[in-house]
């Protein structure tokens, strides 16, 4: 496990009701929260090998104990541009939801840093507001309150889903995409 | 011990012998009655009956009792097989089968009805025979087959020769003697005699002897098995010791039969009328020597009846067959691969940790490690490799249903079943070879009076090959048929719309348009070609596989289909290339050569292409076509491969050799870059990708046919609006 990862000693837990955890990450500085249920597990950056011809938010392969498994940049994945690579840079390994009903499959995530998991009752959890999130609703699961802040707490199921991300990166590349001598607006130019 | 298990074991046995036993009536319908054979099939329902009385499955052992009787009379001789009875063995077959099948998926077997169907037509034929066999089961081979204690004569007439092959008849009477007891021994020695010259090599010893034992006639006859080939051996029961000598099967002279008949004479033989004098005391035995039924009780040496000594020798085949495989769950075979997949990087990582370090020893440690690993990789994905067999022996039953309900005359002709291939491969090669072979039959081979007309032989002739060829391997379907209708597939396609009226198009491509969704040339739709596996599916399953399939006709000749698949599913042969910082894997199978690039081609704005010795060699820039910067001051190369009968350069940016791969699947999120088949995860725990290099070409050709084409160069000129083609 990356060090890290701390766990929220500060707070007594008394069950009242089962809390839901949260492991709470960061993205360019902005703080996010996502369902422990869905987390497989939790790696430092390691080398991704690129897959050519893929949108951006697709940021590569990783060799995970013999499994090759897709790493999302969830950032540009969110609409926010191309994560850069910092110190704390980690990878979620999740669940993602295939469609159907044969469970998931392991889907790495790229965020900037993870922070904290939090146990949080449900009464701290509200309906995702209508704007100004800067984010699809369909993929906020809600808004959770922690220190007086509202955080966004995803909904992975939709953020990774592996049918719409197929669905995007097969209408980002065709055959004759490159027939226009130009290069692909969407397509950031990657850098080394 | 589990019982579910025991059971699965029973089902798993229970259908290999099903199989046999079909393979045997198809068999027999050509050989006709080989007694041999005839006993091998009522072992196959005798072994499920025996097995299924365990598991206490009474409807199975009710049935297979019925049509174990059947078959025993078909062995001693009362019914002959004929047609009739061979469909009708098969429609049993198809039941106990079913009743099988619905007992593995716990669902309701066979209705009453047929099965009643079936049991009267088994009835009917005991009617016409008039026999009650179930009331005497076995009653040819008992006296053979099973081990009762009795009384045998044996004379063992060795040959001059014997000595000098270095057998030792000493070595035959003492191995004798553990069998049972040998009570007399009268030597002979009717060659040695006063005054000729005598040579010690030469062996003049026979002997007649009498034994008493618990035995067969099967196990005598194979303690001598090795004295067969230069001696007179001649066995027989007591009882049936004259009727033995009567018939004289081992074709001894005269005087050695008279001799023989003498001593065994002295050794308490009865003559014929003493034994039947004697056959209310002993009436099986008498049953055999006076009747001379079907199985004989004795038999010389040099021509053994199949009947009575086979038996026993095909239960030892089968015992040594039962040894030589093991049955393995297939996920614990692929979860192991998997372990070794990872145990090879963990042990270059070891290797790569050892050579940092730099002591000798712990070099050559981890060097032996390795050449273990390897070792280790390819048994275990060798283990992965089945016989073609196993699909191919399904298919005679296919052709002979298929060829009676169309009423043709076809044989099929199977080469190379032993031909290996990977598991999980032959699982999915059985619906196409079905489907195009139902295809060979329903629209390739002609009906007889076409054929006759044509001065072809009236049977037709449907053939399987399968054979290797360089790293993969080519499964054949033929026929002798009418061919393909080259100018009936053009007006389809047409007439369809896949093509245009003025296409060009060689001769494979017009054949390939057959594998078009929606194509069938067949006026008429059959039972058998309307089984809604059309071509393309056969197609696309074949690609599935990573495979290709081509059709060669010649009109009124016939057709092959040629199916290409690759080894294994699992493992390709690669070779590893650099393209800007990432490394890559080119299918070695494909690459013929590797250039260094010429200076003058460095820069890619001129066209690209290379001249190959004389050749000229069309160049593809990989780096700027996967849109990776390339990398800098790289020696760029270029890899020579193969795709169809063309060749491209691949130019790279490093070429890194070869390298054994186990194919890891990349996920349906990049299915769609076709050129981009797989990854597979190098020594240092590192993903490379594996280029599909066919569909890199055609990926290109598309690409650029587009680039400069007439359409393009309207929109360069902003005329919006295109010509329609």
């Amino acid at each position: 496990m990356d060090a890290s990862i701390k766990q929220s000693t500060s707070r007594p837990v008394v069950p009242r009701e089962p809390d839901r955890q949260f492991l709470t990450f960061r993205l360019a500085g902005e703080l996010f929260g996502l369902d422990i249920a869905n987390i497989l597990e939790i790696l430092e950056y390691q080398h991704l090998t690129e897959v050519p011809l893929m949108p951006a938010f697709i940021r590569g392969v990783m060799n995970l104990r013999g499994a090759v498994v897709p790493v999302v940049d969830l950032s540009a994945r969110l609409g926010r541009g191309a994560l850069p690579l910092g110190k704390r840079s980690s990878i979620v390994i999740v669940e993602a939801g295939t469609g159907d009903e044969e469970g998931g499959q392991p889907v790495g995530m790229l965020v900037d840093q993870v922070d904290a998991v939090l146990a949080l009752p449900a009464s701290a959890i509200e309906p995702a507001p209508q704007f100004g999130q800067r984010l699809r609703t369909d993929f906020i699961a809600g808004m959770a309150q922690i220190d007086g802040l509202f955080i966004v707490l995803l909904d992975i199921g939709h953020v990774l889903s592996i049918e719409e991300m197929t669905l995007l990166a097969t209408l980002d590349y065709s055959p004759h995409e490159s027939c226009n001598d130009k290069p692909d607006p969407g397509r950031p130019a990657r850098d080394a | 011990m589990n019982l579910d298990q025991a059971i699965q074991a029973f089902f798993d046995e229970a259908f290999e012998l099903l199989q046999q036993m079909e393979d045997i009536l198809l068999d027999a319908e050509s050989t006709q009655s080989d007694p041999e054979l005839l006993n091998a099939l009522f072992r196959t329902i005798h072994t499920i009956k025996g097995s299924a009385g365990l598991f206490a499955l009474d409807g199975i052992v009710g049935f297979t009792h019925q049509v174990e009787n059947a078959l025993d009379r078909l062995r001693s001789g009362e019914l002959t097989l004929n047609e009739n009875l061979t469909s009708l063995l098969l429609r049993c077959h198809d039941h106990v089968k079913a009743m099988l099948q619905a007992l593995v998926n716990q669902s309701d077997g066979p209705d009453e009805a047929s099965q009643a169907a079936l049991l009267a037509e088994l009835a009917a034929l005991t009617a016409t025979a008039g026999g009650t066999p179930a009331s005497e089961p076995e009653p040819a081979t008992a006296t053979a087959d099973t081990a009762a204690t009795m009384d045998w004569l044996l004379y063992l007439g060795f040959g001059p020769d014997v000595l000098r092959h270095g057998l030792d008849p000493a070595s035959f009477l003492s191995y004798l003697a553990t069998l049972g007891e040998v009570s007399h021994v009268i030597p002979l020695l009717p060659g040695l005699q006063a005054g000729t010259a005598y040579d010690p090599e030469q062996n003049y010893l026979q002997l007649a002897l009498r034994f008493r034992g618990e035995t067969t006639l099967a196990t005598l006859h194979d303690v001598f098995e090795f004295a067969r080939e230069d001696s007179h051996i001649l066995i027989a029961p007591l009882a049936g010791a004259a009727a033995t000598l009567a018939r004289n099967e081992a074709g001894l002279g005269d005087t050695e039969l008279a001799q023989v008949h003498a001593h065994w004479l002295t050794l308490g033989m009865q003559t014929p009328d003493e034994a039947v004098a004697a056959s209310p005391d002993e009436p099986e035995q008498a049953a055999d020597s006076g009747a001379q039924s079907a199985a004989p009780l004795a038999a010389s040496v040099a021509a053994p009846p199949a009947g009575s000594s086979n038996p026993k020798k095909a239960k030892t085949a089968e015992k040594a067959g039962e040894g030589r495989f093991i049955r393995v769950e297939a996920e614990k075979l692929d979860a192991l691969i998997n372990l070794i997949g990872e145990l090879v990087i963990a042990g270059a990582a070891g290797n790569l940790l050892a050579r940092q370090h730099g002591a000798m020893a712990l070099q050559e440690w981890s060097q032996g490690i390795s050449t273990l690993i390897e070792q280790i990789r390819t048994g275990t994905l060798s283990m992965r490799m089945v016989q073609i067999g196993e699909i191919f022996n399904r298919f005679p039953r296919v052709v002979r249903d298929v060829t009676k309900e169309l009423g043709k005359d076809v044989q099929l002709d199977i080469v190379g079943a032993d031909t290996e291939l990977d598991k999980s491969m032959i699982d999915k090669l059985g619906d196409p070879l079905m489907h195009l072979i139902r295809n060979a039959i329903d629209h390739g081979i002609e009906t007889v009076a076409v054929r006759t007309e044509r001065g072809k032989p009236a049977r037709g002739t449907v053939r399987l090959n399968a054979y290797h060829e360089s790293g993969s391997i080519l499964i054949e379907v033929s026929d002798d048929g009418g061919g393909l209708h080259r100018d009936r597939i053009l007006a389809k396609a047409i007439d369809r719309g896949l093509i245009t009226a003025d296409a060009a198009l060689t001769e494979q491509e017009i054949f390939a348009l057959i594998f078009e969704p929606g194509f069938s040339t067949a006026a008429q739709v059959t039972s058998i070609s309307g089984r809604g596996v059309g071509m393309d599916v056969v197609r696309r399953s074949i690609e599935q596989l990573r495979g290709t399939i081509q059709i060669d006709s010649t009109p009124d000749v016939g057709t092959v289909f040629r199916i290409r698949l690759p080894l294994t599913l699992a493992i390709i042969d690669g070779f590893l290339v650099e393209i800007g910082k990432a490394t890559y894997v080119i299918p070695l199978e494909a690459v013929i050569e590797c250039i260094e690039l010429p200076e003058a081609l460095r820069d890619a704005s001129h066209a690209d292409h290379l001249n190959l010795r004389g050749e000229l060699l069309p160049l593809l820039r990989l780096a700027s076509f996967l849109e990776v910067p390339a990398a800098e001051n790289a020696r760029q190369n270029v890899v020579v491969v193969r795709t169809g009968d063309r060749k491209v350069g691949l130019v790279v940016d490093g070429l890194l050799g070869e390298f054994q791969t186990v194919i890891k699947p990349l996920g349906s999120m990049f299915s769609h870059i076709k050129v981009i088949g797989g990854s597979t995860i190098l020594g240092n725990g590192q993903i490379a990708l594996i280029l599909d290099v066919n569909e890199l070409v055609q990926h290109v050709t598309l690409r650029d046919s587009a680039r400069f084409s007439l359409t393009h160069d309207f929109a360069m000129l902003g005329i919006s609006s295109q010509p329609t083609k």
